[in-house]
Formats: structure tokens, C-alpha cells, sequence
């Protein structure tokens, strides 16, 4: 048992540490110095440059300046952004409550839209679902905003201050998300629906309906976890639109603006941050499979 | 109904039949100028940082204003007026700024203000690290500065500077408290702990979302011309920071927020539609947003295909095309509504084809290949534009493309668009990989700008003309404090520049747009900057 807890989190580590220096790479790999990038389009003379290399210790060579950074992420120093000159901590914290409850607020109502479309309205999925997956969030959310918003005046625009500012937002990155999971709990579905338990049941004299649920469903389920777990990895990196569109605060915006400005330490910590999320939803995941298939706990 | 699916046709960014003009709102509806109440207000832009010595962005300024106050502010004409200082004497030399600063002016953190003051904001922003472009440009030329008394400080350049004034009536030259220099944890992000002497203090920060202004009970020294004294009228605004202009429109006319800033073309009908709202307009000082040919290789070392291009390019129909007909057509690398801009520039170039292509074919361009582009010992007159993309605003993308279109048809040049990241095009930049170099800068003194993109040194100087004539009007340009000499000046200046030399295309003079409620009184532009006011004058009619 506690091997088994230590190899998952020895592997967790490793992602981890193999993502930040993925990223490194990646943005040492970009055109253009991080001195380019601070001074931006404003002026530029060799004394603003000697200043800024010296400020940020840019003088160092490439790899000194990853162990360095490696050493004092270790110890949970981020370093500060260059660009918003505040410590990273600072920076990814205030952003990170909003962009949570977001995502998990678009996670749920995929999964109830999901669990409604493919119980009650199985034969419209394959429509409804490939329109709500192919229509750009983008599109989706001013055209929520506009009639909700801006004509009915039910809701707020924008920004996190109360439940209600938080329905729209969640609406609109949790649609496309039910659009997939109804396709994938569909087949599922249609799939349990001959499997010969199915012929039994409807022989017990149990009605349609409950087959689907009692039965048919917790086939169905294991398919469209795996997809949740999925998208939420995808809900994370996904809530730059619509932060923009909301006015909402988040990760999605401060993610973008530092791999704009290669704000190299904001981009590292967002990395991990990411990586860390998506080895913790795989784990909830491996242990809801064990939950939903009883076959899977005996081996 | 009407108005709701023209809303969603907008909004879902297909094209609206027709075009509107925002007409020169008045605070007339708003009634007489009330105190109390609060208001929100929609921007385009959260500032990186709200330290004020390290301000970059022009679309902060009107954040800056309302808690913090520089020593003279910029009247209407290009001249000066009292601020924190109450008044300034010049030296014969030019080299001497004495400044006699108001009595009675305290910070928001209760600490006086004083000349002392004054010297340490100067010496903060010296601080190496601190603020390395404010050392490098604007105190480029101040040796030392001196406290004569608690109300009296002088500045001593090591040349004359006229700049200085504009640098101390400008945000980076914002007097911030000293003890709060001290004491502030993130001293370069600003925020709640940086206090000035503004109408307003911050007291509420929600990065991503909002700032929050609270009033300042104990303001009383607003400038001459601030539109009443005394503290502000409103108890706090809210500023909301709102990047997608659809938003903020539909926000508006929702009453969710009562002002917004940054209102597109397209939008535009959306709020002169609707009889409870307004729009205004007002242009930018500075620098146009121009092209700058770089001359430092062919083809633009001719200066026969600079003033091709100028006539290939029929600016009017470029601008319409993408702004509709709000756009205001520039003619000179000074903006027009800067007393040192040369009105006589005027209708003197561009815009015809004809001569465009007997320019092009005297320069020896005259061959023309399969694809319709001239060439001249069987190479294409290519010219290459690399945009930065996160500086990309006013749609310039989009216009570089009718820009783009516009020549290839009128005489055959090629003009490539490469839209990268700032790495990129600062590796493009150094490396000459460019023809076509797109700005335009924001300062109060159009003079500042002009050294920076025209002088020999200067560091965004992307012409590659480097002239000891006009390096020594841009010095005698700044030498002096009297207006009509350097009116005077700037006129050779851009007679060499623009008209001469053709280094430049002028394409059109940036602006700001304000939509408001009509219950909201008082807003406009800042008199020389003209970008939108702080919120000191605003009133919220009951």
C-alpha cells in the first residue's frame, strides 16, 4: 500500500519536473531575449538593457539560471514576474480561486447537461452535441451575454463578485463540454443497451427507463469519466476566452499576457501549477473507476 | 426587439449597414454639477503597474490622475500651468528650473509635502533598477537637484532641457509619498500601498477584475483648470477592466457600468442609437501613427521609392475601409492637434497612382513580373512590415492588410506583413530584417517622441537617417522655452522630414472615445495629452 503511494507520488514529481523543464526550454528556445521582451516597444538603449539584466541577474548562463530556478522552486520560491513586478506567489494565487470555481462550476453543469441530454433525449444527441461542440465559446458567450446580460439583465457581465456573475461563464465553457460527454455516454449507453443484462432486465419486466438508469448507465459512466477528467484539464487552460469576454479574473489572462511578454517565472508556475492539477484529477480519477466498476477493485 | 438583434448582428461581428459620427457631447443633459454617489466605469486596459514613476501605458493615464498629481499640468495651448507648484522660473541659460511648490499640500498617508519631497522622487527614480527608461530619457540631461527651502526646489540640467517641463507635468514625474516609497513591499507594482496627493485613493485592487477609487475628503488644490475646486465630486468610481469592446458596449447600454472608454468603429451605432447615451471623441497627442521607411538598404534608400509609396497609398480610402469614417487622416509625424504641427503639410503629397508609377519607373523599378509586382534586376519590389502582436491595437493588423492591397493594386509593390511575437520583432528590428517600421507614441511634448524616433541616437529611431541638420533642430527645438520659436523649429523639422526627405507615411491621428450615460456629468479629454479625463470632475446627476 505504501509503495504504491510513493510510486504515484514519486511519479507525480517527475511530471512535474519534466513539465517546468519542458517550459523552459520551450521559452528559452523562443526568438528574442527576455530583455527584448521586458523592454517591449518603449525605449532602448544599452544603459536600460545593462539595467535590466542586472536587476533580473540575466547575465547568468542558461543553465545556472535553471538550477536556480529548479533550487528555489523546490524550497516553493517562484521568483517574481517581470512584468507585474509582484512574487509569482502573489501573482498565481489571487487568480487561482476564481479559475477553480469555474472550471468546476462549467464541470458540473457539463456533466448534469450531459447525464439530462443522454437519459431523456438520446436520440438528439449526436445533433445537439455536435452543435454545442462545434460553436466557438467565444460565440457562445456573447451570445449569452447579450441576451441574458445585456437585453433581460438577469445577470451581471462581469467580474467574480457574487453566484450570480458566475452562472454565465460556467454556462458557456460547460456547453461544449456536455456536447462531447452526451456523444461518448450515448454510445456507451446504446452499447450496455444489448449486452445480454440488458435482454434480462427488460425480461425482469423492468421498464426502459430503468434499465437505462439502473443498469445501462454505470457501463455508460466509466468512458465519460475518463472524458471529465479530461476536459477539466482542457476547462483550465480553457478559461482564457472566456475571462476576456466575462471580464473575469483567472489564471487564462495572466497565462497569456506572461507567454506574451515571456514573463518566464509566471509562465513556469502556471506550468506546474497545470501539471499538478492534471496529476491530481488522474488520481481521483483511477479511484472513481474503482468506485463505478466493482471489477476493477477485485484485481 | 429592434435594437436587441442589432445588438447580437453586431455583436456576432457581422457587418452593419451604414456609419454614424459621434458628435462633440456636451455635460449639458447632466445637469449642474452635483456631489455624492458613485459610479463605474468600463476600460479596455488593466495598467501592468500602479506605481506611477513606472507608468508605460497610455490607457492608464486616466487611472493615474485621480491619486496621484505631478508639479504642472498641461493647459490647452502647449503651455503650462501651476500644479503642485505653485509657479517655476527658468534661468537665462536654460539650464536652471526653479520651482516654488503650493503650501498646505499633504499626501493621502498624512506626510507633507514638500520640497524635500520633490528630491526624493527624483532620486528614487535615479535608483538604478528603478525606472531605467525614465534615467535614460527624460532625466537624461538633469544633473542635480537642490532643496533651497521647504518650498522651493531646482532642477540643474547639464543642458538645456525644456523637456523637463513636460516630464514633471507628466505620470513618471508623479509625486509620490516618501514614506510610502520606504515602506511599500511591492514598491514597482504600486497598488494600495503607494499614496500621492490626488482627489482619490486607491483603496481596493481585484487584479483581473477591478480598482476602486475612494474619495479624498481633505483634497483642495486642484489645477486652474480641473473644472471646480475643492475635493471631487463623486464618493468613488470603479474601474472595470472589460478587454473585449463588444462587452463594454453592451455593458453600457445595459446600465451595468455608466461610462466606457475604447468604443470601435463598428460599435459606434450601438451608442448613437440609443438617446440616453453619448460619445466623444478626442485625439491623442504625440506622434501619428506613421510607417517609417528604413533607408538603410534598398528599396528605401531611394528617396524616389519613399515618395512612390506615399502616392501609391491612398490613405483616405485605407482609413475608411477600416474605421468607417471615424478615423482622423494625419499628414505629418506631429499629431494635429499639437501647436508645433505644420498645418501647410496638408494636401502637399500622396495619393496619386499615376505619379506614383513614373516615380518608380525614374528610380528604375520599371519591369513588372507574372504576378503584376515591378521589379529592377529581376528582384520584386518587396518591403517587409513586422507588427509585434501583443502591441497590436486600433485593428493596425487589419489596416497594414488594406495598406497591403492598396499598393499592390496602385503601382505594383509588394508588401509583406509579418505579424510575430515581440521576441521576433525586436530580433527583426536589431537585425534590419525590415522595411517598414509602424508607431506612434503618446507623449504630451510632441518634441519627446521626435527624439526619440527622429534623432541620430535615438533609441526607436528605425529610419536608419542619421543627419547633424536634423539632429541640430531637435536640440534647438528643446533649448528653448518660447513656443513660437519652437513652433518655429518643428516646422523645419518636418519639412525635412516629411516633406523632403519623405522618411515617413503618415496614416492617422490615434484617438480615445468616451460613451456615457447622459446622467454622468463632466467627462471629456485631458487638455495636450487628450486621452479621457480622471474622474476629479465627473458627477453623477440625481
Amino acid at each position: 500500500m505504501i509503495t504504491a503511494v510513493l510510486r504515484r507520488v514519486g511519479a507525480g514529481v517527475l511530471v512535474l519536473w519534466a513539465a517546468a523543464s519542458a517550459a523552459y526550454l520551450a521559452l528559452l528556445a523562443a526568438p528574442g531575449s527576455t530583455v527584448d521582451a521586458i523592454i517591449g516597444d518603449g525605449a532602448d538603449t544599452p544603459g536600460i538593457r545593462a539595467q535590466i539584466i542586472d536587476e533580473w541577474h540575466l547575465d547568468r548562463p542558461a543553465l545556472v539560471q535553471y538550477l536556480d530556478f529548479l533550487w528555489r522552486a523546490a524550497h516553493g520560491d517562484l521568483g517574481r514576474s517581470y512584468l507585474l513586478q509582484r512574487p509569482v506567489s502573489a501573482v498565481i494565487g489571487s487568480q487561482l480561486v476564481p479559475t477553480l470555481k469555474l472550471a468546476v462550476a462549467a464541470a458540473v453543469f457539463g456533466l448534469v447537461l450531459a447525464l439530462v441530454f443522454a437519459i431523456f433525449a438520446r436520440r438528439l444527441t449526436s445533433v445537439i452535441g455536435l452543435v454545442l461542440v462545434s460553436t466557438p465559446p467565444f460565440l457562445i458567450g456573447i451570445v449569452l451575454l447579450s441576451v441574458f446580460s445585456f437585453t433581460l439583465g438577469w445577470f451581471p457581465v462581469s467580474g467574480d463578485r457574487s453566484f450570480a456573475a458566475l452562472v454565465l461563464p460556467a454556462i458557456t465553457m460547460g456547453l461544449p463540454i456536455a456536447g462531447t460527454l452526451a456523444q461518448v455516454l450515448r454510445e456507451g449507453l446504446d452499447r450496455a443497451l444489448e449486452e445480454p443484462f440488458a435482454v434480462t432486465a427488460r425480461a425482469r419486466g423492468l421498464r426502459e427507463r430503468a434499465v437505462l438508469t439502473r443498469h445501462a448507465l454505470k457501463h455508460a459512466l466509466l468512458p465519460a469519466v475518463t472524458m471529465l477528467s479530461w476536459s477539466f484539464g482542457v476547462l483550465i487552460g480553457g478559461t482564457v476566452i472566456i475571462e476576456q469576454v466575462f471580464g473575469r479574473p483567472g489564471l487564462g489572462q495572466v497565462t497569456v499576457q506572461a507567454v506574451n511578454s515571456s514573463d518566464l517565472p509566471v509562465v513556469l508556475a502556471v506550468v506546474i501549477l497545470a501539471a499538478a492539477v492534471f496529476v491530481v484529477i488522474n488520481t481521483v480519477t483511477d479511484l472513481a473507476y474503482l468506485l463505478i466498476d466493482p471489477r476493477l477493485r477485485r484485481s | 426587439m429592434r435594437r436587441f438583434s442589432a445588438t447580437i448582428l453586431t455583436i456576432a461581428l457581422l457587418t452593419v449597414a451604414g456609419c454614424s459620427g459621434g458628435s462633440p457631447g456636451s455635460s449639458a443633459d447632466a445637469g449642474a454639477p452635483v456631489s455624492g454617489g458613485s459610479l463605474t466605469w468600463a476600460v479596455e486596459t488593466e495598467p501592468i503597474t500602479f506605481n506611477p514613476h513606472l507608468y508605460s501605458q497610455a490607457k492608464a493615464r486616466l487611472l493615474v490622475w485621480n491619486s496621484f498629481e505631478a508639479l504642472l499640468t498641461h493647459d490647452d495651448k502647449g503651455g503650462y500651468l501651476p500644479w503642485l507648484a505653485s509657479g517655476y522660473d527658468v534661468s537665462q541659460d536654460g539650464r536652471t528650473y526653479t520651482f516654488t511648490l503650493r503650501p498646505g499640500v499633504t499626501f493621502s498617508d498624512g506626510t507633507k509635502f514638500d520640497a524635500a519631497a520633490v528630491k526624493t522622487n527624483i532620486d528614487q527614480l535615479l535608483v538604478p533598477n528603478y525606472a531605467p527608461n525614465v534615467a535614460a530619457v527624460q532625466l537624461k540631461n538633469l544633473d542635480r537637484v537642490e532643496v533651497k527651502d521647504d518650498s522651493t526646489v531646482v532642477f540643474q540640467l547639464t543642458k538645456p532641457d525644456v523637456l523637463i517641463l513636460d516630464f514633471l507635468s507628466s505620470p513618471q514625474g508623479a509625486q509620490v509619498s516618501p514614506k510610502s516609497l520606504k515602506e511599500a513591499k511591492n514598491l514597482k507594482a504600486g497598488g494600495t500601498e503607494l499614496a500621492g496627493t490626488g482627489p482619490f485613493v486607491l483603496d481596493r485592487y481585484t487584479p483581473g477584475q477591478e480598482v476602486h477609487f475612494a474619495k479624498n475628503p481633505a483634497y483642495n488644490w486642484a489645477p486652474a483648470n480641473a473644472g471646480h475646486s475643492g475635493p471631487a465630486y463623486l464618493d468613488g468610481i470603479t474601474y472595470r477592466f472589460l478587454k473585449e469592446s463588444s462587452v463594454r458596449v453592451g455593458a453600457l447600454t445595459s446600465g451595468q457600468v455608466q461610462i466606457i472608454e475604447g468604443v470601435p468603429a463598428t460599435d459606434e451605432s450601438l451608442i448613437s442609437a440609443n438617446p440616453d447615451l453619448s460619445l466623444v471623441r478626442g485625439l491623442n497627442s504625440g506622434s501619428t501613427y506613421s510607417y517609417y521607411f528604413n533607408t538603410a538598404h534598398a528599396p528605401f534608400d531611394d528617396v524616389l521609392v519613399r515618395q512612390a509609396f506615399r502616392e501609391a497609398l491612398d490613405v483616405p480610402a485605407v482609413l475608411n475601409g477600416v474605421y468607417r469614417n471615424t478615423a482622423t487622416r494625419a499628414w505629418s509625424v506631429i499629431g494635429p492637434t499639437s501647436p508645433f504641427y505644420d498645418k501647410s503639410l496638408e494636401g502637399s503629397y500622396g495619393g496619386d497612382a499615376g505619379k506614383a508609377n513614373q516615380l518608380l519607373d525614374q528610380a528604375g523599378w520599371s519591369a513588372k513580373d507574372a504576378e503584376g509586382f515591378r521589379t529592377k534586376d529581376g528582384k520584386r519590389l518587396t518591403v517587409r512590415l513586422v507588427q509585434s502582436a501583443p502591441y497590436i491595437r486600433d485593428r493596425r493588423d487589419v489596416l497594414a492588410q488594406a495598406v497591403q492591397a492598396a499598393v499592390k493594386q496602385s503601382a505594383g509593390i509588394d508588401v509583406q506583413i509579418q505579424l510575430v511575437d515581440q521576441g521576433t520583432a525586436t530580433k527583426a528590428l536589431a537585425d534590419g530584417e525590415y522595411e517598414l517600421f509602424d508607431n506612434s507614441r503618446a507623449d504630451t511634448d510632441a518634441g519627446a517622441a521626435l527624439n526619440l524616433l527622429l534623432y541620430s541616437t535615438g533609441s526607436i529611431n528605425r529610419t536608419g537617417y542619421k543627419s547633424p541638420e536634423l539632429d541640430k533642430l531637435l536640440d534647438a527645438a528643446i533649448a528653448t522655452t518660447d513656443q513660437a520659436n519652437r513652433a518655429e523649429t518643428y516646422k523645419q523639422v518636418q519639412k525635412l522630414v516629411v516633406a523632403d526627405q519623405a522618411l515617413v507615411q503618415p496614416l492617422y491621428a490615434p484617438q480615445d472615445q468616451i460613451a456615457a450615460s447622459k446622467s454622468v456629468g463632466g467627462t471629456g479629454f485631458e487638455p495636450t495629452a487628450g486621452v479621457p479625463v480622471d474622474a476629479y470632475n465627473l458627477w453623477l446627476s440625481k
